[in-house]
């Protein structure tokens, strides 16, 4: 319990002195399954991600225990519907909740992903690729700079699994995403599974990938397992971190240095020891790299 | 193509299965845009009848796999997510149920259980009352009591069963047949402490439950229940009506003015 209070106590200090998000070491994302294991007793886990809309409802249970776990471990907030890269207006009630549940909690910091979910009214829970133009950027980048003006936060943002690419993107991802915070300050949260699984289906080198991402701006990794289907890689966060995966972590680390980790998981969700493994040796391979 | 122009059609393509945007992306090597793109088809409805299935899980069970995912299908096709959350997504199938399934009630009624017991859940704090609360009111003061019903607090009036087969699919059990009734069946569903929970009302609880949380005062309220049933016994039934209520935590601590 001391370690986890001064866990705590560390994360609370949120920023280092060159204001980027501080250092939290390996985590998980926090998933209803494991609150029983994870309150009950005082696993190995330095902090934890929790998904922002599971939290933002009215009261009840799940709130008591973002309370609980909150009291104990330092959290990041990580959102599915944010949508910065639509066309639609911003939800005004959504971003309310949002600013909301980050003034409760007091994240280390806010993310949620580069992509759009819908247009027109609609939301179809998904996160959808755009095209990489001069154009998206110009709007990604107003969006993301109102959005932190609201927040009164930075904000990170995660790379995407994509499955197509557009015929008129004028620049490859990761300079889109170099030129973004560049622009807007935001940080980003690197998934290096979908490095992976957007590399394999648009067929570039994911290491040039990494070598193009501003290694400053890098505040978290996520790693997780997905679905080969020979001709294209399909992101199902419902498998262990495969051995391709692990090799690019190692890469990641190589460049980007310590970056506060986790293993996210989100379907057919293993006990909370097998989530514990796959955490020591995300912890043990990047010993290995800083011992080398 | 603009951003606006590719999003809308892009969407249209996975919603409506319209194929314009196919021809601004690509294929790999190895594959064709129709199957890369397939993946954002597939997902859609899975992810959205994923969602159904978990808020509905008994009335999943009571129609089987097959019916369920059909229903869940035609719902996602029909109502399309209108809210950032998914949580909420679902909250629209007890109307759609009763619209396009008009002969078997018992669906919309199960639907809406499940919802209201879902709502509980995660519905807002509230402190309840408490006998001791009531214990501090003075006898003259009784008549004028006004009630606050829990923000979870919810009842529901069905046509069908639904009750009944809920608990037997919630015991694993075989469910009982379909019945209808002209008479509604009145149910109440509330959270007490962290457990969403339960239970039938009698049409004179109902009542006066109807009453309470349109904020007639108990005098009143004793008067409507002695209407119901033997006059004499009026007051000491509302009183044992409220005492279940606030023993439940039914009731919110303070009236809805605030």
């Amino acid at each position: 319990m001391l370690a986890r209070t001064k866990a705590k106590a560390l994360a609370d200090r949120t920023v280092d002195r060159e204001g980027k998000p501080r250092y939290l070491g390996y985590g998980l994302g926090l998933r209803a399954q494991h609150y029983a294991d994870i309150l009950n007793g005082d696993p190995d886990i330095d902090w934890f991600e929790v998904i922002s809309e599971n939290y933002m409802v009215p009261g009840g249970q799940p709130l008591r225990i973002l309370d609980q776990i909150r009291a104990r471990y330092p959290i990041v907030m990580h959102g599915v519907s944010l949508s910065i890269a639509s066309t639609a207006p911003f939800d005004p009630d959504y971003l309310k909740q949002l600013k909301a549940l980050a003034d409760r909690a007091e994240p280390v910091f806010v993310s949620d992903h580069l992509c759009w979910t819908g247009v027109h009214g609609v939301n179809l829970h998904d996160l959808l690729p755009f095209p990489y133009t001069r154009e998206a950027l110009d709007h990604v980048v107003a969006r993301i700079q109102y959005v932190q003006d609201f927040l009164k936060r930075p904000l990170a943002l995660e790379n995407v699994s994509t499955y197509v690419q557009f015929r008129n993107s004028e620049m490859p991802e990761w300079e889109f995403i170099a030129e973004m915070t560049k622009r807007t300050g935001c940080w980003l949260v690197f998934d290096v599974n979908n490095v992976y699984v957007s590399a394999f289906n648009h067929e570039y080198d994911p290491y040039e990938f990494i070598a193009g991402i501003p290694a400053d701006r890098v505040v978290q990794f996520h790693l997780a397992g997905h679905e080969h289907n020979m001709t294209h890689i399909i992101d199902t966060h419902d498998a262990l971190v495969c051995d391709e995966v692990w090799t690019l972590y190692k890469a990641a680390l190589n460049r980007f240095g310590p970056v506060s980790t986790i293993i996210e998981r989100d379907d057919d969700i293993p006990p909370l020891n097998v989530m514990l493994e796959e955490l020591g040796k995300a912890r043990d391979l990047a010993e290995e790299v800083f011992s080398a | 193509m603009t951003l606006a122009e590719m999003q809308a059609a892009f969407q249209r393509a996975i919603m409506q299965g319209d194929d314009d945007v196919l021809s601004e992306v690509l294929d790999n090597s190895r594959t064709s845009r129709n199957v890369l793109f397939g993946v954002y088809r597939h997902a859609y409805a899975a992810r959205l009848v994923e969602v159904v299935r978990n808020d509905h899980p008994l009335l999943h069970a009571c129609v089987g796999d097959e019916a369920f995912n059909e229903l869940a299908r035609s719902y996602v096709a029909d109502r399309p997510s209108q809210n950032q959350n998914a949580r909420w997504f679902s909250h629209r199938l007890p109307d759609y149920l009763t619209e396009k399934h008009p002969n078997e009630p018992q669906l919309a009624d199960l639907a809406a259980l499940e919802r209201a017991l879902n709502d509980a859940f995660d519905a807002p704090d509230r402190e309840t009352l408490t006998l001791a609360d009531l214990a501090t009111v003075s006898p003259e003061n009784w008549s004028s009591l006004v009630f606050a019903p829990h923000p979870s607090a919810q009842r529901l009036s069905f046509k069908s069963n639904a009750h009944a087969i809920w608990l037997a699919l919630k015991n694993e059990e075989p469910p009982p047949p379909v019945e209808t009734s002209e008479t509604p069946e009145n149910i109440l569903v509330w959270r007490h402490e962290t457990t969403p929970k339960l239970r039938r009302m009698s049409d004179e609880e109902a009542m006066m439950w109807n009453e309470a949380v349109n904020g007639v005062p108990f005098g009143d309220l004793c008067e409507l229940v002695a209407v119901y049933d033997d006059p004499d016994g009026a007051p000491l039934r509302a009183a044992q009506h409220l005492q279940g209520w606030i023993v439940s935590g039914l009731l919110a601590k303070h009236p809805t003015e605030d």
